[in-house]
């Protein structure tokens, strides 16, 4: 399971816990989360996510 | 080995990803990140939101520490630059020490707008805040006590956040704003307008079109206990935050014979009039593409997006500043997100319903999509930056206020 950070506000997306509040069920890897879907923190696009190894 | 090197003015947002960007885009050289404040990049947005209403807040980092010392970054903390020499192509810390560059980022910011007060005064009023940094973030915080009675100067994104979170701590908020509507400098009538409700319908008390004519200080002097109003309104208080703007960090640059107006003039790529200075971020300010005209915003978008375009333009693979700026502001439970700029717009549609607190409005000029705000629709924030972006034409209009219309269709 990986994590990626928003590149604007540093909110993190972790596979492992999903977003249960937006329908996005823990363990759904990055591939299968929605092109349209945006930062719930910022707004900023899926496109400005990179992924992150996280201490 | 005669090894390159690229000093970076300045740890916030811009600094800091400026540093990581240029050791990604593969910069062998050596890179110093120049923080005056004592400690690594962290997040500013949460300090007048979260951060005040945290039972023990922290401040977040940008990035961890290790993204740093695994790029080999050297940050110099609790440092100042006092000047820069063009001619040796060296910076004087604080410290006394010269450190040489072949590159030089600046990435200093802005810092609050004060407020006009008698002169002449001899000491900073203990009670009036600003908000800009940590420090002034656990000061405020620490004055935002139960019933107590907070006067907030300024009706524009600090202000109304701070409003928000002072107004669930349990204390009694006030907000002046000079212009006739808050948010006058950044949204439309209509949008002002649903946000001075909110407030209101929280209890906070708003006046708008005021302006002070007197600040009363307590007997010692060393406070500010009320202000008068210009109709002669006196408005007692215990703690005063004034919101009014800031005002870009261009000394530096200015000594060093950079040209200045509003903000450190530079180009698409984020160069100033000496092509091996770059400034980035708040206090830079760029041509825009999209607008025809030069802007400097104050945002964390800005601040990050000119840090890669400087990084890229350093790493020998220069490429444009066209972004279209965007902003995003929470205020209770509602999240605004901003994309574009909106001034001169001639026809404003609105999709959704203001009433349900959630709803978009979109800006026009010369039938073309220019701005868009967004509150509470996050999930179609993303697809309405695009549409921005795109340019959608006029003939969209009525698509863009039916909520049954899918955005992704209008692209």
């Amino acid at each position: 399971m990986k994590k990626w950070q928003c590149f604007f506000c540093a909110f993190i997306y972790d596979e492992s816990l999903g977003l249960p509040d937006e329908g996005i069920a823990p363990g759904t890897p990055w591939e299968e989360v929605p092109e349209d879907w945006s930062c719930p923190e910022c707004g900023a696009a899926k496109e400005d996510f990179a992924m992150v190894e996280m201490d | 080995m005669n090894m390159e090197t690229t000093i970076i003015i300045g740890g916030g947002h811009a600094g800091g990803e400026a540093a990581l960007s240029l050791r990604q885009g593969g910069y062998a050289g050596r890179i110093v990140l120049i923080c005056e404040e004592h400690g690594l990049p962290y997040q500013r947005p949460p300090l007048s939101k979260a951060f005040l209403l945290a039972p023990e807040p922290e401040a977040s980092l940008i990035r961890p520490a290790a993204n740093f010392s695994k790029a080999d970054i050297e940050i110099a903390s609790g440092i100042g630059v006092q000047t820069i020499d063009r001619q040796a192509r060296s910076v004087t810390l604080s410290d006394g020490s010269r450190l040489s560059w072949d590159h030089l980022i600046i990435a200093t910011g802005s810092r609050p707008r004060q407020l006009a007060l008698p002169d002449p005064i001899t000491a900073q009023p203990t009670n009036l805040h600003y908000l800009r940094n940590l420090t002034d973030a656990q000061r405020l915080k620490g004055a935002l006590q139960p019933d107590k009675k907070l006067l907030i100067i300024g009706g524009g994104y600090i202000g109304l956040e701070v409003a928000s979170a002072a107004q669930s701590l349990g204390l009694q908020v006030t907000i002046i704003e000079a212009q006739e509507r808050i948010l006058s400098r950044v949204t439309a009538p209509e949008v002002s307008a649903f946000y001075q409700q909110v407030h209101q319908a929280a209890g906070i008390q708003m006046l708008t079109g005021v302006q002070i004519t007197t600040v009363n200080f307590s007997s010692d002097g060393t406070a500010i206990r009320s202000v008068t109003l210009q109709n002669g309104d006196e408005l007692p208080t215990d703690v005063v935050l004034a919101g009014i703007g800031a005002i870009p960090e261009t000394g530096l640059a200015e000594s060093a014979g950079l040209e200045v107006d509003n903000g450190i003039l530079v180009n698409e790529f984020c160069q100033t009039s000496d092509p091996a200075i770059y400034a980035i971020g708040d206090c830079s300010n760029h041509p825009s593409k999209a607008y025809q005209r030069r802007i400097r915003l104050e945002s964390v978008p800005n601040a990050v997006e000119q840090a890669r375009v400087a990084a890229q333009s350093i790493n020998g693979s220069p490429k444009p500043y066209e972004s279209i700026p965007w902003f995003w502001s929470d205020q209770y439970d509602l999240k605004l997100q901003m994309v574009g700029l909106s001034q001169g717009y001639d026809q404003v549609v609105i999709r959704g319903n203001p009433e349900e607190r959630s709803f978009a409005a979109f800006y026009f000029a010369n039938d073309k999509l220019i701005a868009a705000d967004c509150v509470s629709r996050p999930s179609e924030f993303g697809m309405i930056r695009k549409l921005v972006q795109a340019g959608t034409t006029a003939s969209s209009a009525a698509a863009l206020a039916n909520i049954d219309v899918a955005l992704k269709d209008l692209l």
